[in-house]
């Protein structure tokens, strides 16, 4: 027996032995969020934990492309497209006790509207928004535009419907010291850093038909504790401290699916894209030529089995094919590994290679900056890519920046390339965010000003059908592809890690979380 | 004036003329069996890293990820990392870095140190401020001055030898100041004054001469502590960036496969480690043969 497997089976010994508080389900995170005001942060940690505290309108269904009925009994749209009128159920109170009325909904919107909240997904509400209560029960939301993804938009945790008067009693402490809810479960305590709590809403009987349980919630209680170190995660989960996580390393999943007590789990679809963008701006990076000669010069699948563990697909095209608006047609030559025909590209583009092994052009080198995180699999990653284009004459210079800092650095100009991984809800989605120019210098960073490119986004999002709107997001897909924008590595796999004594486990993937609301998991 | 210059009194050599006599440093130092090993060890370390383009058996840089976290033995002595790159060979270019990384902290801050040390002794109006400078400089910790630099100029190994640097320069000038105030209650600074020579002349011939084995002995001393920081700056992801091949970042890489292919991690640690017990049992040799107090 291994000194590796000896050990688990020490921690796996203990677990057993340990009693587990069977109404509580404890969850295991890596990192913790900011703060549970879900209109000021893009922070997937809080969305975790609002998805469960709270409720949207709308409700995203497991295969990630339907939306379903939540707070919102029924919609209708305008022909026009520009108006939605949903109808609210009336049965639902918040944690407080108070009745759910329209007035929430308003007050919700209007305060992501409200220029002094900063929301940083405002965008994602649609153009020239104004919302207004028609009656108790009414919701008119209206748009200068029409905007094709303001359902999908709408099940995000940005769209959490909030209380007005447990808003305005917190102030800036909201989401810190308190919420309100209209969740399956209501916030307790936060302890920063350690550990948040939240118990059942007995009340809640409005669960989205996303699930077969409507509620309430089977555990009594949510337990979400805070385990950054990735070995700790292992063994907290391996002896039974902890019920679930998504946010298990690669490395360990083979191990954990061999252990009894563990089930993983994984969602219909992975939209979560790891990529290296180009600043096409920059001198070394302009010519398609050399953009496309290294996305080439990068074997994919020997990074998803070396890096991921096999926790992935390897990336021919920058949209998942399970993603609402995929084209299929879309060239796929990017995702090919053919270091042959990248040293022939570069030839052609006129780095010549020279004596020490690096390519030149007009007594130039072929180095490029690339930025990217500190932490997680980013740096394996690009040093993996470093390896690859070494072979093809391609110096590849590395900064990597601590989470506290990349994204400033991100804004700037001075590098060529830089590594990130993004979750999505639809190509428009991923589209609309990355290529289009009024999103320059950033998300934009690739300086991607191309007035063909923004008339077909601004097709695809006020498209009024679902074949125009495909039909406008598949250009965009051609344009992109063709330009080499991105190199696509890797369709990031997500795992939903679980002790078998929860039951009725399903992964989702609404904007990265895996657990959504759980509310069919039973102990 | 010339017999001024003629009747300058004569400073006496640190530690007497007494020495003259004794067998050479080297030859006291290699009379330590221990202290002769770890110079030996440390020799074999220096040279390889040196030579590292000869001595490496593979590019330190060349992935392979057909053949990522291969245990030691076989065609990779030392296995491979998650790349799938030698470690061996990364060890070898490893070692250049870190020991560059002491040889650095140790000559810069060595020499800000003395200076501002020996000024403070000498010059008793600047005292006061340079001490409390000093003071101002030891209340960071290294780790923290690491941080700050990073944050401002990026990481890098660049920053990490200005955090050594400034870590190290306090810890010096107290020790210069320590043994030139000694130095200065002698008769002969009395004389050299008392018959006009410059205080370049006094600063440099009577007083940092008289001190500079203490300071010596002090940095041999504080070279394995400066890798060791070093080395933690670069596990913290301060230092070296990738793929260049550093121990402490080394040590870092392999920290996330500890329970799948401990050698990773554990290859580099035991690098540092044997480095800075090398460098520490050399440098309590050479401070016992060189120090005058403990010759005394």
């Amino acid at each position: 027996m291994t000194l590796r497997r000896l050990s688990l089976m020490c921690v796996l010994a203990t677990g057993l032995a340990a009693p587990a508080g069977a109404q509580t389900l404890t969850l295991i995170r890596n990192i913790d969020a900011p703060h549970y005001d879900g209109v000021r942060t893009t922070s997937g940690a809080t969305g975790e934990i609002l998805f469960k505290t709270g409720d949207t309108l709308v409700a995203l269904d497991y295969d990630l492309k339907t939306v379903r009925p939540s707070l919102a009994s029924s919609w209708e749209v305008s022909p026009d497209g520009t108006t939605y009128t949903f109808k609210l159920r009336d049965d639902v109170s918040f944690c407080s006790g108070k009745k759910f009325t329209a007035d929430d909904v308003v007050y919700t919107f209007e305060r992501v509207l409200n220029k002094e909240t900063r929301a940083p997904f405002i965008w994602r509400m649609g153009p020239g928004i104004s919302v207004t209560a028609k009656d108790a029960t009414t919701v008119e939301y209206k748009m200068s535009a029409p905007f094709s993804e303001l359902l999908l938009n709408l099940t995000n945790f940005h769209s959490t419907i909030v209380n007005k008067d447990s808003v305005e009693a917190l102030g800036k402490d909201y989401g810190v010291k308190g919420m309100d809810g209209t969740g399956p479960y209501c916030f307790q305590s936060w302890e920063p850093r350690n550990q948040t709590i939240a118990t059942r809403n007995e009340a809640y009987k409005w669960g989205p038909p996303v699930y077969e349980n409507r509620g309430p919630a089977k555990f009594q209680r949510v337990v979400w504790k805070i385990v950054p170190e990735e070995a700790a995660r292992l063994a907290t989960m391996a002896s039974g401290q902890g019920d679930m996580t998504y946010t298990m390393p690669d490395q360990y999943l083979p191990q954990l699916s061999r252990l009894p007590n563990m089930q993983i789990h994984r969602p219909e679809a992975n939209l979560q894209l790891f990529y290296l963008g180009f600043k096409t701006t920059r001198p070394n990076v302009s010519d398609v030529r050399v953009r496309t000669a290294l996305s080439i010069a990068i074997n994919r699948q020997q990074i998803v089995d070396a890096i991921y563990f096999g926790n992935g697909i390897a990336a021919e095209t920058f949209i998942h094919p399970k993603a609402q608006d995929y084209n299929p047609d879309t060239p796929k030559h990017l995702g090919r590994y053919d270091p042959a025909e990248a040293g022939r590209l570069l030839d052609e583009a006129g780095w010549r290679m020279g004596t020490d092994g690096f390519r030149y052009k007009d007594g130039q080198k072929l180095s490029l900056l690339l930025y990217g995180f500190a932490g997680g699999r980013s740096p394996k990653i690009a040093e993996a890519a470093q390896g690859f284009w070494r072979r093809i004459g391609v110096d590849l210079q590395l900064q990597m920046w601590d989470g506290t800092i990349v994204f400033s650095k991100l804004a700037t100009q001075e590098y060529d390339m830089w590594s990130i991984s993004f979750p999505y809800s639809s190509a428009g989605d991923a589209l609309r965010l990355y290529f289009h120019s009024a999103n320059m210098p950033a998300p934009n960073r690739m300086n991607w000003n191309d007035p063909i490119t923004d008339a077909a986004l601004n097709r695809g999002l006020s498209a009024l059908d679902d074949a125009t709107r495909f039909r406008a997001f598949a250009e965009v897909q051609d344009i992109v592809h063709n330009n080499a924008l991105w190199v696509p590595l890797v369709h990031q796999g997500l795992a939903l890690v679980s002790n078998k004594r929860i039951k009725n486990v399903r992964a989702h993937h609404v904007y990265g979380s895996l657990i959504y609301k759980g509310l069919d998991y039973a102990p | 004036m010339s017999t001024t210059m003629d009747a300058a009194p004569a400073v006496p050599a640190a530690g007497g003329s007494s020495e003259m006599a004794r067998p050479s440093v080297m030859r006291r130092i290699m009379r330590d069996k221990v202290a002769g090993g770890a110079a030996l060890l440390l020799t074999i370390v220096v040279v390889a890293a040196l030579f590292a383009e000869w001595v490496a058996p593979y590019d330190p840089y060349a992935i392979n990820l057909l053949n990522v976290m291969a245990p030691p033995g076989g065609e990779h002595l030392l296995g491979t990392d998650s790349n799938g790159r030698d470690i061996l060979s990364r060890l070898i270019y490893g070692a250049r870095n870190t020991l560059m990384l002491g040889l650095v902290g140790v000559i810069f801050g060595g020499f800000f140190g003395g200076v501002l040390g020996i000024l403070a002794a000498f010059y008793k109006r600047l005292d006061g401020w340079i001490m409390r400078l000093v003071d101002v400089l030891l209340a960071f910790p290294a780790i923290l001055i690491g941080l700050s630099v990073a944050a401002i100029a990026g990481a890098g190994l660049t920053s990490v030898l200005i955090a050594l640097v400034v870590a190290t320069v306090p810890d010096v000038a107290r020790v210069a100041r320590g043994a030139a105030i000694g130095v200065m209650e002698q008769e002969f600074i009395e004389a050299g004054r008392a018959l006009g020579v410059s205080d370049f002349t006094l600063i440099w011939r009577y007083l940092t001469l008289n001190c500079i084995s203490t300071i010596f002995v002090f940095l041999t001393l504080r070279f394995g502590q400066i890798i060791l920081i070093g080395s933690a700056l670069s596990f913290l992801g301060m230092g070296a960036q990738p793929p260049t091949a550093e121990l402490g970042m080394m040590a870092a890489q392999g920290r996330d496969f500890l329970f799948m292919a401990p050698h990773i991690a554990t290859i580099p640690s035991l690098a540092i480690f044997v480095i800075v017990l090398c460098a520490n049992l050399l440098g309590d040799a050479i401070r016992d043969v060189l120090d005058p107090r403990l010759q005394q």
